[in-house]
C-alpha cells in the first residue's frame, strides 16, 4: 500500500525537535524522537494545526504551483468565498479576480450556483435519510478524516454529497470543453483554497473517487500578484477591469455560515468550528447525547474557512468584509436562480464511494495479542508521572504507555525513568518513591 | 465451554446522574477501539451499554455494569438495586415506557431503550425483582454467525 497523501511535509533539517508540533496535534500523530518531529501518516487528519504552531517553518503546506498550470490548454480558477474578504478596501471583487486572470488563469469560476445546488441536495438526503442521526457534512477535509481516524463508528454518518468545490470543477470542464472544443482533460480546474486541507481532499480522496479538481493555489501564494495587479488596474483608471465578479450573496453567504441555516430552516441543525469544540460534539453524539440533532456542518478552524492557515488577512476583518461585501450584492440573481432549477434534476451530487473508517497502528496480531498490549499500556501508564511534559517525544502519558506497548518507544525515554536521572537520585540519596 | 476472559473491567453507574450519563459507554468504546475491534462490534456494544446506562439513570440508585471480553464475545452484564420491572414481557415492546414528563423533556424514556439492546445483542436476558432490581445481560459474538 503507498503512503497516504498529506497536505504538508516536515523538513528535517530545519526541524529543531521543540515539541511544539507535538503538543498542538488533535490526533496525537506527532512523535519527536531523535531530536525530530515525525508523524504518523495514518492518524493525520491534515488540519495543518501543526503548521501555524512551528516556528521555525520546518513544517510547508503542499500546494500547486503556478507552474503546474502550463500543462493545460484552459485554465479555470474557482477561488473560496474566502478570496473576495482578503483584501484592503478599494480592491473589489472585479480587481480579484482580474487579478487571477494576470497570473495566468483564463477564467474564474463563481460557484454560488454549485454551493445552492448541494444545499438542496443536502435537505433531499437529509429528508430521505432513515441512519443514524446527526448526518455530518463533508465540505471540511479534515472533519471527514477526523471521523475516520477518531471516529470509526460515525462514518456512516457523513453525508455523501460532494462538497460545492467538486462538482463546480466538474461543471466548469464541461462547459468549457463544450464551448470550446477542448478535451476535458486539457482544462485545469483549480481551487484557490483558504487551507492545505483542500488540496490533499483532491490529492487522496477520501471517498477513494478521483476529483475533479486539478490542484490548488494557497490563498497567501495568489494574495501579492493580486494586489500588485489591482494596484496597476488602479493607476489606469481608464481601462476597468474585465472579469465577472461575484453575481450574487448566495457565493459568500456559505462562508458567513447561514447559506445552509436558511435552507434548513426547519431542521435540527448545529454549525460548528475549531476542531476541539467539534470534538466535543463528536464525543457528545458517540455518547448518544445528541440524537435529535439531524445535520452538523463543522469546519476544523475557528470561524470557518475564513480562518484557514493559508489566509493573509486577520479572520474577523475577513468575515467583516465578507458581510459587507454581501450586504451590497442582490440576494440571489435571476440567471442563478434559473440555473440551480435547471441543473437540479439532471445531475448526481453522489459521493461516488461511501467513505471508510481509516484503520489504526498498532492493531497488528491476533485479538489476544492485542488485549495484552493494551493491558499492558495500562499497566504502564501507572508508572509514568501522569504530567503529560512530552518530553519523552510522546505528547502524552498515555501515548507513550501505548508506544512502549507496541515497542515503538522505550520506558527509559521517560525522564522519570531514564538511567541518568536514577543515577543522580542515587548519588543523591534521595529516596525512589515507589 | 466458556472460553478464557481477555479482558474484564467494572464500572459504577450512579441514579439520576444525567450529568455523566454516556460516560461508560464512551469508556467501553475507547477501550474496544485501543484493541482495534472492528467499528460495527463498537458501534452495537456501544448502543447496549448506552441504553442500559440510561435505564440506571432514569430508575435505579446505583448499578454495576460488568464488561467482559473473550476470544468469541463481549458480554455487557448491568446489575441495578432498582425498583425493578413488574411484567418484563410488557417493558420489551417498543414504544412502552414509565418515564415521567420532565425525562421525556431531556430526550428520553421514549420505551426504546430494551427493545433496542435486544435488537442489538446476538444472546439477551432480563431478570427482575420487585423491589430488589434488575440484572440484564447482552451478548455480542465477535465473529458473525
Amino acid at each position: 500500500m503507498s503512503a497516504l497523501a498529506h497536505g504538508f511535509r516536515i523538513d528535517e533539517e530545519k526541524c529543531q525537535g521543540c515539541l511544539a508540533c507535538m503538543r498542538v496535534c488533535p490526533t496525537h500523530a506527532i512523535r519527536v524522537r531523535q531530536g525530530r518531529a515525525r508523524y504518523t501518516p495514518e492518524r493525520c487528519i491534515d488540519c495543518g494545526v501543526c503548521l501555524s504552531s512551528c516556528q521555525w517553518g520546518a513544517i510547508a503546506p503542499t500546494t500547486s504551483s503556478v507552474k503546474d498550470l502550463c500543462g493545460f490548454k484552459f485554465r479555470v480558477a474557482i477561488p473560496s468565498p474566502v478570496l473576495f474578504g482578503q483584501f484592503p478596501a478599494g480592491i473589489s471583487p472585479a480587481h480579484i479576480s482580474q487579478g487571477l486572470l494576470m497570473l495566468g488563469f483564463d477564467a474564474v469560476w463563481d460557484f454560488a450556483v454549485e454551493i445552492s445546488l448541494v444545499d438542496r441536495a443536502i435537505k433531499e438526503y437529509l429528508e430521505n435519510w432513515k441512519g443514524p442521526l446527526p448526518l455530518i457534512s463533508v465540505a471540511c477535509p479534515v472533519v471527514v478524516r477526523l471521523v475516520q481516524v477518531a471516529y470509526p463508528r460515525m462514518v456512516d454518518q457523513l453525508i455523501c454529497i460532494q462538497p460545492p468545490r467538486e462538482i463546480a470543477g466538474r461543471e466548469a470542464k464541461r462547459r468549457y470543453s463544450g464551448e470550446l472544443g477542448i478535451p476535458r482533460d486539457q482544462i485545469a480546474a483549480i481551487h484557490i483554497t483558504p487551507c492545505q486541507a483542500k488540496t490533499i481532499s483532491i490529492l487522496e480522496p477520501a471517498e477513494r473517487v478521483e476529483s475533479n479538481l486539478d490542484g490548488t493555489l494557497g490563498i497567501s501564494e495568489v494574495y501579492n500578484a493580486i494586489v500588485a495587479s489591482a494596484n496597476t488596474m488602479k493607476a489606469e483608471p481608464e481601462k476597468p477591469p474585465k472579469a465577472v465578479p461575484i453575481r450574487s450573496a448566495a457565493l459568500l453567504r456559505s462562508c458567513l455560515g447561514d447559506g445552509l441555516s436558511q435552507v434548513l430552516a426547519h431542521h435540527r441543525y448545529l454549525h460548528v468550528t475549531g476542531i476541539s469544540n467539534i470534538t466535543q460534539v463528536f464525543d457528545d453524539i458517540e455518547k448518544g447525547r445528541l440524537r435529535n440533532v439531524e445535520f452538523v456542518e463543522a469546519h476544523s478552524c475557528w470561524s470557518g474557512c475564513a480562518g484557514g492557515n493559508l489566509t493573509v488577512a486577520n479572520v474577523y476583518v475577513t468575515l467583516s468584509k465578507m458581510q459587507s461585501l454581501l450586504d451590497r450584492l442582490p440576494d440571489m440573481d435571476r440567471e442563478t436562480l434559473a440555473e440551480v432549477e435547471r441543473r437540479y434534476s439532471t445531475e448526481d451530487f453522489g459521493l461516488g464511494r461511501p467513505i471508510l473508517p481509516r484503520p489504526a497502528r498498532g492493531h497488528s496480531g491476533n485479538l489476544s495479542e492485542r488485549v495484552r498490549a493494551v493491558r499492558e499500556a495500562e499497566a504502564l501508564l501507572t508508572k509514568l508521572p501522569g504530567l503529560d511534559c512530552g518530553l519523552c517525544g510522546a505528547p502524552t502519558c498515555k501515548e507513550m504507555a501505548k508506544d512502549v506497548s507496541i515497542g515503538d518507544a522505550l520506558l527509559s525515554e521517560c525522564i522519570y525513568h531514564s538511567n541518568d536521572l536514577q543515577r543522580s537520585r542515587e548519588s543523591k540519596r534521595i529516596p525512589k518513591e515507589k | 465451554m466458556e472460553s478464557d476472559v481477555l479482558l474484564r473491567k467494572t464500572f459504577e453507574v450512579h441514579g439520576l446522574d444525567f450529568d455523566k450519563a454516556g460516560e461508560t459507554s464512551a469508556e467501553v468504546k475507547a477501550i474496544l477501539s485501543d484493541i482495534g475491534m472492528d467499528p460495527d462490534i463498537i458501534l452495537r456494544a456501544g448502543v447496549v451499554t448506552f441504553e442500559a446506562e440510561m435505564n440506571v439513570v432514569m430508575y435505579a440508585a446505583r448499578a454495576t455494569v460488568i464488561f467482559t471480553l473473550t476470544e468469541e464475545d463481549l458480554s455487557i452484564e448491568v446489575v441495578d438495586d432498582g425498583p425493578g420491572i413488574p411484567d418484563i414481557e410488557l417493558a420489551l415492546q417498543e414504544g412502552y415506557s414509565t418515564a415521567s414528563d420532565e425525562m421525556r423533556e431531556m430526550g428520553f424514556g421514549y420505551g426504546m431503550g430494551l427493545p433496542n439492546i435486544k435488537k442489538t445483542s446476538d444472546r439477551f436476558e432480563l431478570g427482575s425483582e420487585v423491589g430488589k432490581g434488575t440484572r440484564l445481560l447482552s451478548v455480542i459474538h465477535l465473529n458473525a454467525k
